[in-house]
């Protein structure tokens, strides 16, 4: 397998593209898919695999710039990361790539210079495109089609896997169906949800051909550095006064603030994470039955729920399961967060559910949230949840 | 939701333009043209519009420095460029505020990125409704990319203009491509600013916008200004 390093994408691709096999990247124009097409480039690499990246639209010094934005670092991946420079002959200029293709619009020179660099290579890596979409336009719809297929069976023959970044510009409907359906063993959509503009980002699978599609749709954010991070746009933290609210969210969080008066909050507390390929912009409300309508208000739209409890104050998990109801959050993924497990008295997790007489599909964690003990073990588990849900 | 040229005698002529317009400016070289961009793009700015500008000739600083220089009063944080120049020049210069960096002009994926990159921030962060898009010029674009690229390029972002009620202008150097490419261009257009030399200098006017083209002027540039003769 050779693995996308898109988070989640792995997961649901059984572990990634069997060797031999192609994806295609099919992208919504406007949309920044190409990052795509990178982060699987880089990820082999960096595993220490051979990667070829075609380059028909940017200048190779250039492109090794853009993988330093993510902080992807070219130069340490050696000669492992070799770039098939189809650009500066469509501009005249002088290169210093190994593999250069002397006219890009000669879908031929093209097709020879792949299938050398691809004989070359010391062992099963993955070859990316930047850009299908500039190689079509350059050689024509139906000479790419034709040499995808070709490079596609090459490929197969070296156990190498094809990666295409495909930017679905209006081509005829024939070209975009074979793209989609036919032509790769399978097919990532990367979109853009748009209502006047586009203001969100998401990719499924259209097809691979080796398993069952999961039907799963997830958004994304591209960050730099870093690269593509799975997007949860609002997880919302609940509970009773006093439990740990803000603690965790600001434990969980690279960044957050709280609005506070007098050590309790009385608006909101607002945290960003960004852990292990997620990023998710995450509300605590406060927990004083005076700010209920705040409580109400914050609560639209979540996509999951943490309810932190004190597990040494008993007397208030009523209030916590109230809480649940009050930010209509039965029906959500919910993780229950056994909070302030360092005190004396605290109760255990099966202690509390028995309390509560919460089902066993709501999971209930220990943490001490002071220390951040437990907080990314919890926010794992609801990320697994959230991600589950069609 | 409407929009103005800033040029005064024609806006009168021809009242307000609807949003999701996509109009083409084509004119001789020398003509002035990248001023009059800059213009319609400058009386955008003063309204309270936010302006997307795609520079394949001039580098994006520079783009910037004439809003700068001629009214330091303007929102500079509603401008946007899509500079396609600076990076084909060997430099590896990083994205700022007001300049985001295309491959080149070649990379019209990469160009379109930016637009709805702007156009999202300009919408959701800053909560603008109105927006000009003007991209100087397709001339430069068709130099590197062929006709039916380029055409599939303005047929996506046509309709962003339409689905984003936005004001798409768009410069052609009048003289470059034979009429075929003038012709299959123009499909995607509501209209035109055209600019001919005249006896005594260039002359404007506007086709399509109203029943009948309007006449011709004289004119002249001045400043952020442009004054109509005749
Ligand atoms: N010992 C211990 N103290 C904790 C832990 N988590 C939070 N605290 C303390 O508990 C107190 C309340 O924490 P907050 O995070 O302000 O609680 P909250 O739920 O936001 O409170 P309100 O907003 O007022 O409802 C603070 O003094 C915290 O330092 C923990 O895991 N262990
Ligand atoms: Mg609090």
């Amino acid at each position: 397998m050779i693995e996308t390093g898109i988070p989640k994408l792995d997961d649901y691709l059984l572990g990634g593209i069997p060797e031999g096999k192609s994806l295609v990247y099919y992208i919504y124009p406007g949309v920044e898919g190409n990052v795509f097409g990178m982060q699987t480039m880089y990820h082999t690499v960096s595993n220490g695999r051979y990667g070829v990246y075609v380059a028909s639209s940017t200048d190779p010094r250039m492109i090794r710039e853009q993988f330093d934005e993510f902080g992807w670092n070219t130069d340490e991946c050696g000669d492992r990361f070799i770039i098939v420079d189809a650009f500066s002959g469509l501009i005249g200029a002088d290169s210093r790539e190994r593999y250069v293709v002397s006219d890009p619009e000669d879908v031929n020179d093209l097709t020879q210079c792949i299938k050398q660099a691809m004989e070359d290579l010391d062992g099963p890596g993955v070859v990316v495109f930047e850009s299908l979409s500039t190689i079509m336009d350059l050689c024509g719809e139906s000479e790419t089609l034709d040499a995808i297929e070709e490079w596609n069976q090459y490929a197969m023959l070296y156990d190498h896997a094809m990666v295409y970044n495909f930017t679905a510009w209006p081509y005829s409907e024939d070209t975009l169906l074979h793209i989609k359906e036919d032509i790769c063993n399978s097919a990532i959509s990367v979109g853009g949800i748009s209502e006047r503009v586009i203001f969100g980002q998401y990719f499924g699978i259209l097809k691979a051909d080796w398993m069952d599609v999961p039907r799963k749709c997830v958004l994304f954010k591209i960050v730099r550095p870093g690269g593509i991070r799975v997007y949860i746009p609002k997880i919302l933290v609940t509970g009773p006064f006093n439990a740990g609210k803000s603690t965790f969210v600001h434990a969980l969080s690279n960044r957050a603030v709280s609005v506070d008066r007098l050590g309790t909050t009385i608006a909101l507390d607002h945290g960003h994470i960004d852990y292990r390929g997620f990023t998710a912009d995450i509300f605590g409300t406060p927990g004083q039955e005076r700010f209920d309508p705040i409580v109400k208000l914050l609560s639209g739209e979540a996509m999951g729920v943490f309810l932190v409890l004190d597990s040494t104050n008993a007397a208030d998990f009523v209030r916590g399961k109230r809480m649940l109801e009050i930010t209509m959050s039965f029906g959500l993924p919910i993780v229950i967060i056994a909070n302030k497990q360092d005190l004396q008295g605290a109760l255990t997790p099966e202690e509390i559910r028995k309390k509560l007489s919460m089902p066993t599909n709501v999971p209930i964690m220990p943490a001490i949230a002071t220390n951040r003990d437990g907080v990314f073990e919890a926010f794992e588990t609801l990320v697994d949840m959230v991600m589950e849900v069609d | 939701m409407t929009y103005n040229f800033g040029i005064s005698r024609l806006d009168e002529l021809i009242g307000d333009i609807g949003g999701g317009t996509n109009i083409m400016v084509i004119g001789p070289p020398m003509s002035g043209k990248d001023d009059i961009i800059n213009i319609v793009a400058y009386h955008g700015l003063i309204d309270n519009n936010a302006a997307v500008i795609v520079s394949t000739r001039e580098p994006g600083t520079n783009v910037l420095e004439w809003f700068g220089h001629h009214d330091t009063n303007i929102p500079m944080d509603h401008i946007g460029i899509v500079d396609c120049v600076t990076r084909t020049l060997g430099f590896g210069a990083p994205d700022t505020e007001n300049i985001k960096m295309a491959s080149s002009p070649v990379d019209l994926t990469g160009i379109g990125v930016k637009i709805s990159q702007f156009f999202e921030h300009f919408w959701m962060d800053l909560q603008l409704r109105k927006t000009r898009l003007c991209i100087n010029s397709l001339s430069t674009i068709l130099m590197y990319s062929n006709l039916p690229t380029v055409f599939r390029f303005l047929h996506v972002f046509t309709g962003r203009i339409k689905a984003a009620n936005a004001l798409g202008v768009y410069v052609i150097e009048d003289g470059m491509h034979d009429d075929k490419t003038i012709v299959t261009l123009k499909q995607l257009f509501d209209g035109m600013i055209e600019i001919r030399e005249g006896e005594a200098g260039y002359q404007i006017r506007a086709v399509g916008l109203t029943p009948k083209p309007t006449p011709w002027f004289d004119y002249e540039i001045d400043g952020v200004n442009i004054i109509l003769r005749g």
